[in-house]
């Protein structure tokens, strides 16, 4: 079961592969009423979902997955703060604003910069934030990024971390520093789009990527984020792998916590024209079915989206947001000289959305877990001792 | 000799534990423990018994 | 669907049935055996017993072992811990030579409970040792889990307290063994009726286990049967997907209004 073996394709493990349930016929009224209601949804009902009519269908998956927010999360929504320590990147990504052959001011947070920066989103009321880096460089490296974190939990109860693909080893020395999460999506599950958009440099490395998750909770972080980059290859296909990916790892690390970002291509990022752009239905929809199909499992939406996007699918489907974002590296501080990883849509601040957040009956949840569990309760080396990870 | 058999004293004149087992019970497959240590099938006509020797012998019944 | 293509998986062997059968509490060997012979079942439990002078004849084995396809699957039943299990799972591999063995400590002999830490230890030895371990444990997903990791063959939770007839009393936390499960499922003690075992199949339960159904039914070897029907029709309902429960009402307040306007690419 936790094998991964080889398919004809190269690297796609057989276990992801979608290619068998894209050849199904589209699915009749009959399927799409069984898998909105079913108890043990599986990834039939996944496709069956995602492929939905969605004239007919789009309204009840919203109420389902509405429902199921609530019966998981409650009336809350979890609050996050992106933090861009650097924009050094020996990547090659076509798509991204801060590959290496981009014209872009390169910098990076020395230590006293971080402190402002950690400080200043802390005044706005964060306590969760998400670090994160290019490809690892010289100047951006893991022990840069494990200086982050480390200074990041005196002050933050959750750090997650969005960087490189790291060793085993990397990920428990960064989970002993007060790591809670690691967020590294797959951009493509596809290998012949995968190579084509990761032009050079490290990440070429598809299985090293795909991996990447399984050595971070084997190393005793806690929870995991996946993705796609919805529109650098089919997002059908996309869709389906990732949640196979969620499924089997779901599975094998049964005592893990996941979450699952949703990040899609706009044609005007860097000048790239996405080659398969997603729409906004699409998208809701496939939001509204990995709600119905993980209904246990952390959704997460960032300001990449437009505000009217973002206020309809908080707490359908959606029940962890980033705001206030800026994607530039010391954008808190007001001193960023870059122009930013992406365009953000959303750039109302954090006051503004959550007053938005609680005109719809949501509570805006800034701290979900104290750091003096971290010591006390789960210490990354008790897990291990286990051997259960 | 003197042994302990299945909890209660019994005195025999086997010398191996397949010579007390042909005694007890020739019609039965049973199982031989002595002394906590279970003794293989093809052991038991080399394993000697001695003087207060505690011996189990075990059959299936019905469980479930 | 063929079931040649769906057997139950346990270790390397592959079993067509998916009924299990205890041999215990019948009111002789015979009728065990002519309940084993007409439930088709491949595996069927024994218990260890000290041999008994006063019945010198192997009565039980016997008809067993000259049925064609039949596997023992020897339990542990009698032992308060986990070194006893382990003990008798050694003395019953003398026996019969099974790498099968069900992994059963109940301490408590007023409500026979598993006792579910003696139960992971024992299972822990016996599976790094090259054994099958099938336990009988409470219907706890995490110890299932555990039990996974440590190389078990399956895992049975109980449906209810052994010889109860409650039924699947456990259901709601049988459905979470099963969805995060990656060995099989096998219900084992609390059944009463083949409807039982067969609504165990269709919630995704790989196999159950039996034995007081049939042993104190009126008709034994009649009422193995209808749960070996029952099974089989349990596991093809599973196959076969179940219609959709009702349609929910539709609230009065749609939620996808602000996906009508222009699409935003």
């Amino acid at each position: 079961m936790n094998a991964v073996s080889s398919s004809p394709r190269g690297d796609m493990p057989r276990e992801l592969d979608p290619r068998p349930w894209l050849e199904l016929p589209p699915p009749d009224a009959r399927a799409v009423a069984a898998a909105l209601t079913t108890e043990e949804p599986d990834e039939a009902a996944f496709v069956t979902l995602v492929r939905a009519e969605p004239t007919r269908w789009l309204e009840a998956m919203a109420q389902r997955a509405q429902a199921l927010t609530r019966r998981q999360f409650g009336r809350t929504i979890q609050l996050y703060a992106p933090l861009y320590l650097s924009n050094y990147c020996s990547g090659g990504c076509a798509y991204c604003g801060f590959a290496a052959d981009r014209d872009q001011v390169r910098h990076r947070l020395e230590p006293d910069e971080i402190e402002r920066e950690l400080t200043a989103l802390k005044r706005l009321g964060f306590e969760q934030v998400l670090l994160l880096t290019g490809e690892r460089t010289p100047h951006a490296g893991f022990d840069y990024l494990l200086a982050g974190v480390r200074m990041a939990a005196r002050l933050f109860h959750e750090v997650t971390v969005e960087a490189f693909p790291m060793t085993v080893d990397e990920y428990r020395a960064l989970a002993e520093a007060g790591c809670t999460g690691v967020t590294i999506y797959q951009e493509t599950y596809d290998p012949d789009a995968y190579e084509r958009f990761h032009r050079w440099g490290p990440k070429r490395d598809y299985a090293a990527r795909l991996d990447a998750p399984s050595r971070a909770l084997s190393g005793g972080v806690a929870s995991v984020g996946l993705g796609a980059l919805l529109g650098l290859a089919d997002p059908l296909a996309d869709a389906l792998a990732l949640f196979r990916h969620v499924r089997v790892l779901q599975q094998r690390f049964w005592r893990a916590a996941f979450s699952v970002s949703f990040p899609r291509l706009r044609p005007e990022a860097g000048g790239f024209q996405a080659p398969h752009p997603v729409g906004d239905r699409w998208l809701a929809q496939l939001i509204f079915a990995f709600r119905i199909c993980l209904p246990e499992t952390t959704l997460v939406l960032s300001t990449r989206e437009a505000p009217a996007f973002r206020d309809g699918l908080a707490g359908v489907g959606i029940n962890r947001m980033s705001a206030g974002s800026r994607t530039t590296v010391g954008g808190y501080d007001g001193r960023a000289e870059d122009t930013g990883q992406f365009a953000v849509s959303d750039g109302r601040d954090v006051t503004a959305f959550c007053t938005m957040l609680r005109a719809h009956g949501l509570d805006p949840v800034f701290k979900n877990w104290d750091s003096a569990y971290r010591s006390v309760l789960s210490p990354p080396s008790a897990l291990r001792a286990e051997g259960g990870i | 000799m003197k042994i302990l058999l299945n909890g209660e004293p019994y005195e025999t004149v086997a010398r191996f534990v397949s010579e007390l087992i042909a005694e007890q019970a020739p019609a039965v497959r049973v199982a031989a423990v002595v002394n906590d240590r279970v003794v293989p099938a093809a052991e038991q006509a080399t394993t000697a018994l001695a003087e207060g020797d505690r011996v189990e012998l075990l059959t299936f019944a019905g469980g479930g | 669907m063929n079931q040649e293509d769906d057997a139950l998986v346990l270790g390397d062997h592959a079993y067509t049935s998916r009924l299990l059968l205890g041999t215990g509490k019948f009111a002789s060997a015979d009728v065990m055996a002519r309940a084993v012979a007409a439930s088709g079942v491949q595996i069927v439990t024994v218990a260890l017993r000290r041999f008994d002078r006063d019945r010198p004849d192997d009565a039980l084995l016997t008809p067993l072992l000259a049925m064609e396809g039949v596997t023992l699957m020897p339990n542990t039943s009698g032992a308060r811990n986990a070194e006893e299990a382990i003990q008798a799972a050694r003395i019953a591999r003398e026996l019969c030579g099974s790498r099968l063995v069900k992994v059963e400590i109940h301490p408590n002999p007023r409500h026979l409970m598993p006792d579910p830490i003696e139960t992971y230890e024992a299972a822990r030895v016996l599976a790094a040792d090259g054994w099958l371990v099938m336990p009988y444990i409470p219907p706890d997903p995490v110890l299932a889990k555990r039990l996974e990791e440590v190389g078990c063959a399956s895992v049975m939770p109980l449906g209810a307290a052994i010889g109860s007839g409650q039924g699947l009393a456990s259901a709601e936390l049988l459905k979470i063994i099963v969805r995060e499960a990656c060995i099989p499922v096998i219900v084992d003690a609390g059944l009463r009726a083949p409807s039982q075992a067969a609504a165990a199949l269709e919630m995704g339960c790989d196999a159950v286990l039996v034995n007081t159904a049939v042993a104190d039914a009126g008709d034994p070897p009649a009422m193995a049967a209808a749960f070996a029907q029952a099974v089989a029709a349990g596991r093809s309902a599973r196959r076969a997907g179940l219609m959709p429960v009702g349609q929910e009402a539709q609230a009065s307040s749609p939620l996808t209004t602000f996906l009508q306007g222009g699409e935003r690419v």
